[in-house]
């Protein structure tokens, strides 16, 4: 197979970047993409050019490090996959392929496609944790959850924050991340205490990150490759509403 | 007074209910307006009903002029907010979910507001087109007294000198809406602007409804899965029935014996 790729690169933060074009020959219908640019930028180094920066970690898409934004979706045209678990038999021969770095204000490029997500783990150290004395684990079913709610923990814990529903929204928001990182914690009995603080918390320092507010284009769902549902933000909203119309905003 | 615009979240919800009671208002607007198709008598009846009530209708207009505010400076606001928030524009950008109605929102909106300014002046205030503004109609509760209509003044006169019985009088004068609207309505231009609105309009509603339950947390795997569809249906509806009254105006459907 063979692609005409147009990549974004840009030298660090400061710097303006641009796209450039790229032929990449010889790459087998079942190479991943990411492998696909590994074979791009083996032939970069071979020529004695700088290879072009780009984040993983697992390939498995698990850890959420990767964040390519292809053709003008975050993380590709395949529902419900990153970008690592793409594979190039889903291109056609000689497809022409464009390549930008996730994009927010509050995730500036460090250099060609990585960009700096620590926003997101601010957020996390503001809200999305309990505050437990740690000790011994207590016995596996002291605290009796039903079924259908450990489910939807489950569903909103599958988020990896990769930042994918902040690249593909045009308004920059944060709270598919935000809505599945607190749900995972507020729909179980050791979340539930600190459910409004937590809140709180998450929405201010989202906020002071710089990530914008939600109008509802669902944008992020259809992105997320964990398929992390808007209700997640609705749920968020009606419980932050209802407390705050109980204990004053 | 507007230092909630500091918090995303309590803005969108300063949107999702101030956007609600103007969905409910267009919605109770729409159904008035739609009398017009039943003829003048009953049309002129139902707005001369609106100005008799006025203390109600008073109460009803502020609530809608604080709502209508609000939505509109936490709108403007949260766009320009969300624009500064944007990073470097993708070179190429495909929408998978995000219709068009929901990325034109704040275009939508804004023309929806001119159009109501205009609309306003036209026939809330009679500023544009006063000749048509000014008709008046005159009425009778009593059908004894149609063979005195043409002149309000002999006609009360009589029936009081007549009528002991019934010192009230009889003719009434009531400002002619229907014939208003009839005639500003057969103004190609006038019937175009506003079809053009009232279907903006829809589109704003189409993407509206289930963005106001989104917001407000009303929301459930079955629900959604009715209100997106049902929001679209909601905004062909409001926006399709306003449209039919300039057309069938236009078409000479209605008010033919103006
Ligand atoms: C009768 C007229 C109108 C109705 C019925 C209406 C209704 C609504 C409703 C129900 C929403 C959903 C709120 C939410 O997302 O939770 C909305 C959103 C919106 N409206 Fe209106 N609206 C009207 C007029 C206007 C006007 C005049 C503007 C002008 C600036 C405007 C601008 C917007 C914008 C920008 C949004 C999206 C806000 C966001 O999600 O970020 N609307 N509208
Ligand atoms: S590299 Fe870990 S999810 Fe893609």
């Amino acid at each position: 197979m063979k692609v005409k790729l147009h990549v974004w690169r840009q030298k660090d933060k400061s710097t303006p970047g641009h796209l450039v074009d790229y032929d990449v020959d010889g790459i087998e219908p079942d190479m991943s993409f990411l492998e696909m640019l590994d074979i791009l930028n083996e032939s970069l180094i071979l020529k004695g050019e700088d290879p072009v920066a780009f984040e993983y970690d697992c390939r498995e898409g698990i850890c959420g490090c990767c964040s390519l934004t292809v053709n003008g979706i975050p993380h590709g045209h395949q529902k419900g996959t990153t970008i690592c678990q793409l594979f190039m038999r889903k291109f056609s021969d000689g497809e022409d392929i464009t390549i930008e770095p996730f994009r927010a204000k509050s995730f500036p490029v460090i250099r060609d496609l990585i960009v700096d997500r620590s926003a997101f783990d601010r957020i996390i150290q503001a809200g999305g944790f309990i505050t437990v004395g740690t000790g011994m684990a207590q016995d596996a079913n002291s605290i009796l959850i039903p079924k259908k709610i450990a489910d939807l923990a489950m569903d909103a814990a599958q988020c990896i924050g990769c930042g994918a529903c902040v690249a593909a929204c045009p308004n920059s928001s944060a709270m598919l991340f935000l809505s599945a990182k607190s749900s995972q914690l507020n729909l179980l009995p050791q979340g539930k205490p600190e459910k409004l603080k937590r809140a709180r918390a998450m929405i201010a320092q989202m906020e002071k990150e710089g990530f914008g507010s939600c109008s509802n284009h669902y944008e992020c769902e259809a992105v997320c490759p964990k398929e992390i549902s808007v209700q997640f933000i609705a749920k968020f909203n009606r419980d932050y509403l209802a407390a705050s119309i109980k204990e004053g905003a | 007074m507007f230092k909630y615009l500091n918090h995303l979240v309590i803005s969108k919800f300063v949107m999702a209910f101030s956007g609600a009671y103007l969905l409910l208002f267009i919605t109770g607007h729409l159904i008035g307006n739609l009398q017009l198709f039943m003829g003048r008598e009953p049309f002129n009846a139902y707005a001369n009903f609106l100005q008799s009530i006025g203390e109600v209708l008073w109460a009803e207009r502020i609530v809608l002029i604080i709502a209508a505010i609000l939505h509109i400076i936490t709108s403007i606001y949260l766009k320009l907010h969300n624009y500064k928030l944007r990073g470097e524009k993708y070179a190429v950008r495909k929408y998978v979910k995000a219709g068009l109605n929901s990325r034109t929102m704040i275009w939508t909106g804004l023309m929806i507001l001119a159009f109501v300014i205009f609309h306003l002046l036209h026939f809330t205030f009679g500023v544009i087109d006063s000749k048509n503004y000014n008709y008046q109609e005159l009425y009778t509760k009593n059908a004894y007294a149609i063979s005195f209509a043409g002149d309000i003044e002999q006609a009360n006169q009589q029936s009081m000198s007549m009528e002991a019985l019934n010192p009230e009088p009889i003719v009434y004068e009531r400002h002619d809406v229907y014939k208003m609207v009839i005639m500003d309505f057969r103004n190609p231009w006038v019937s175009l602007f506003y079809m053009i609105a009232v279907a903006l309009l829809g589109v704003h509603i189409s993407h509206s409804l289930q963005s106001a339950f989104q917001t407000l947390g009303i929301s459930g795997p079955r629900f959604t899965r009715f209100i997106r569809p049902a929001s679209i249906v909601y905004g062909f509806f409001i926006g399709g029935g306003f449209l039919i009254i300039p057309l069938s105006v236009l078409l000479g459907l209605i008010g033919g014996n103006i």
